[in-house]
């Protein structure tokens, strides 16, 4: 695959991309130091008074129980990146896993069932959903999780199906046939590789999804239990704000557009990247 | 004909898939109901007997087919937490929530629209480009953040103070707009963006097309193209775009403007059934709004082979 070389010269190549892998590599290194136990270890605990004004003690000031909104702001980095990574690698291995069997076995009852399958799940709105399945589930802190899985893939599902249902009728699958291969060598190892372009922008854009449908969710009362996250900080701040304590708002606000704004201009430039033909469309 | 039936099947298998998965999430797996329904120290007796009116002592697909028809029927019982007959809490709340809605929906849709069709005629150009980042940067923002902050900007003593700052005391057409205008830039702020890039590459396609070429080397006039050949041929997306998002913009939105503005609608009702646990409304809502979406497209879909020749094929 040498076009993994291209594509990486024409992504080093556009200013929006290069932003967006900076933005996206020091989060990153944010939530490895959280991870690693160097930062936002402080979140929980209550080590100023209430309300503190921004200041060397406390960079962003304080919350209503005297925690530090930075430590606190820095740890849900951890959190974001945990739920966005579950989240988009297993809805986009599901979409890519029943997509390319729907497409592969097109207009079978393989395929209906799949497509059948989609067209429930999109049916039901989605914050509906996620109600439905908290409310089965009563309080298990994966409800979100599985929710989120479960429709996220079908977006990514209708693109690889298009896709495998162009590729099969290509040559080199014709003659991956004809030297006897199995269907499933022949989807695995010749087939799903050629979906890669979409399944990197998929994954990219449910990660993004996923960010920011947990916000909503903190505030419902459906997503973080326990822990601490951009959502249940903005959830806090609702009842700050109209008192005029803009700290942990600015906070977290701040930290999830510049992450969120990082993932959606590197989606942009990894779509532009692997598929030229589109970009100069 | 024979594609007419095949969608009106896909539409009932639809509808049977959600009323099915809304039966299995909040009926089947869902919290035991008896003792919401019955006070302290019930004998076994009025256990068994709630028990037995809760339908528990039935087989699985004969429970499935009382919840469809009670769908079906519009017989949705009462709920838990006031007593409130379901019925009743749908009609008092609907209208609050499509008049709260339209507006924002509308002016998002118009908006995107005509935010595309400028990106689209000048691509690759600046204006294009400033459509361009400033849709990525209102698709990075959350609701939830764009709420927060239309508030404080516009209700609060921290900025301008114009409107009221939450609640729904609505009697005539000026206390209308002052209740509606907030939640209404909210929703277009946050759903432009995500318009904006749907309308932008649909219309950077139909300006692409060989026959738009023809008609500007004819010296046709940028407003016929405009008019005649690229919003005409783009309005089957365009419907298809507003039609499908109608049930999830209204409902998912809704849950979230009313719920944090005091709006006594739809999405409101439905935040308390969450907190609460309030089953009866939960598995109305889910299930009535899954089937009004399965019903709207099987409709639109209908509709599109009556109106345009292309798509019967």
């Amino acid at each position: 695959m040498n076009g993994r070389v291209e594509t990486w010269s024409r992504l080093k190549g556009d200013p929006a991309g290069v932003a967006g892998l900076l933005i996206v590599g020091v989060f990153l290194l944010l939530a490895a130091g959280v991870w690693a136990g160097v930062l936002g270890q402080g979140w929980a605990d209550a080590s100023g008074g209430r309300w503190e004004s921004p200041g060397a003690e406390h960079w962003f000031g304080t919350n209503v129980l005297g925690q530090d909104i930075f430590e606190r702001s820095v740890y849900s980095v951890r959190t974001a990146f945990e739920i966005g990574l579950v989240v988009a690698v297993l809805s986009t291995l599901l979409g890519a896993a029943l997509g390319a069997l729907s497409g592969w076995y097109a207009r079978t009852w393989v395929d209906g069932t799949v497509m059948w399958l989609k067209g429930v799940l999109d049916a039901i709105p989605f914050y509906l959903f996620v109600a439905a399945v908290a409310y089965a589930l009563q309080g298990r802190p994966w409800a979100m999780h599985l929710a989120m899985v479960a429709t996220f893939w079908t977006t990514t599902g209708r693109l690889v199906r298009a896709e495998v249902l162009k590729l099969r009728g290509q040559d080199f699958v014709r003659a991956a046939r004809t030297v006897g291969l199995s269907d499933a060598r022949i989807l695995l190892r010749h087939v799903l590789p050629n979906t890669s372009h979409i399944l990197l922008v998929q994954g990219t854009l449910a990660l993004v999804a996923a960010i920011k449908t947990e916000v909503i969710l903190s505030f419902l009362g459906l997503g973080v239990q326990d822990g601490v996250s951009w959502g249940l900080m903005l959830a806090e701040s609702t009842q700050e704000v109209p008192a005029g304590h803009f700290a942990n708002f600015a906070a977290a606000s701040g930290m999830l557009f510049a992450l969120l704004m990082g993932f959606n201009l590197l989606a942009d430039a990894l779509q532009d990247a692997m598929d030229p033909r589109q970009a100069s469309l | 004909m024979r594609s007419v039936a095949s969608k009106l099947l896909n539409g009932v298998l639809l509808v049977l898939g959600v009323t099915f998965i809304s039966f299995l999430l909040m009926v089947w797996f869902g919290p035991d109901q008896t003792y919401t329904l019955i006070g302290k120290n019930a004998s076994p007796e009025q256990i068994e007997d709630v028990r037995r009116q809760l339908g528990y002592d039935q087989p699985f697909w004969q429970r499935y087919g009382e919840y469809l028809r009670e769908l079906a029927t519009l017989d949705l019982g009462a709920s838990n937490a006031s007593g409130e007959s379901v019925r009743a809490l749908l009609a008092r709340t609907v209208p609050v929530s499509l008049l709260l809605m339209i507006p924002g929906f509308l002016l998002g849709n118009l908006l995107g629209i005509a935010l595309g069709l400028t990106a689209a005629r000048h691509r690759g150009r600046w204006g294009d480009r400033v459509v361009t980042v400033l849709s990525v940067t209102a698709m990075s923002i959350s609701f939830l953040v764009v709420i927060i902050a239309f508030q404080v900007l516009l209700s609060t003593p921290y900025g301008l103070d114009l409107f009221p700052v939450r609640g729904w005391q609505v009697d005539g057409f000026v206390s209308y707009l002052q209740y509606v205008t907030v939640p209404t830039l909210a929703l277009v702020f946050v759903t432009v963006g995500y318009n904006t890039r749907f309308y932008r590459a649909l219309f950077v396609e139909e300006y692409g097309k060989d026959h738009i070429r023809t008609a500007r080397a004819f010296g046709a006039p940028e407003r016929l193209i405009l008019w005649k050949h690229v919003l005409k041929n783009s309005m089957v997306p365009i419907v298809t775009r507003i039609m499908f998002s109608i049930p999830l913009v209204v409902i998912s939105g809704s849950l979230l403007l009313e719920s944090y503005f005091g709006i006594p609608g739809i999405g409101q009702a439905t935040f308390e059934a969450i907190t609460s646990g309030d089953q009866p409304v939960l598995k109305a809502v889910v299930g009535l709004t899954a089937v009004a979406f399965v019903l709207i497209q099987t409709a639109t879909e209908l509709l599109y082979r009556l109106l345009d020749p292309r798509v019967a094929r």
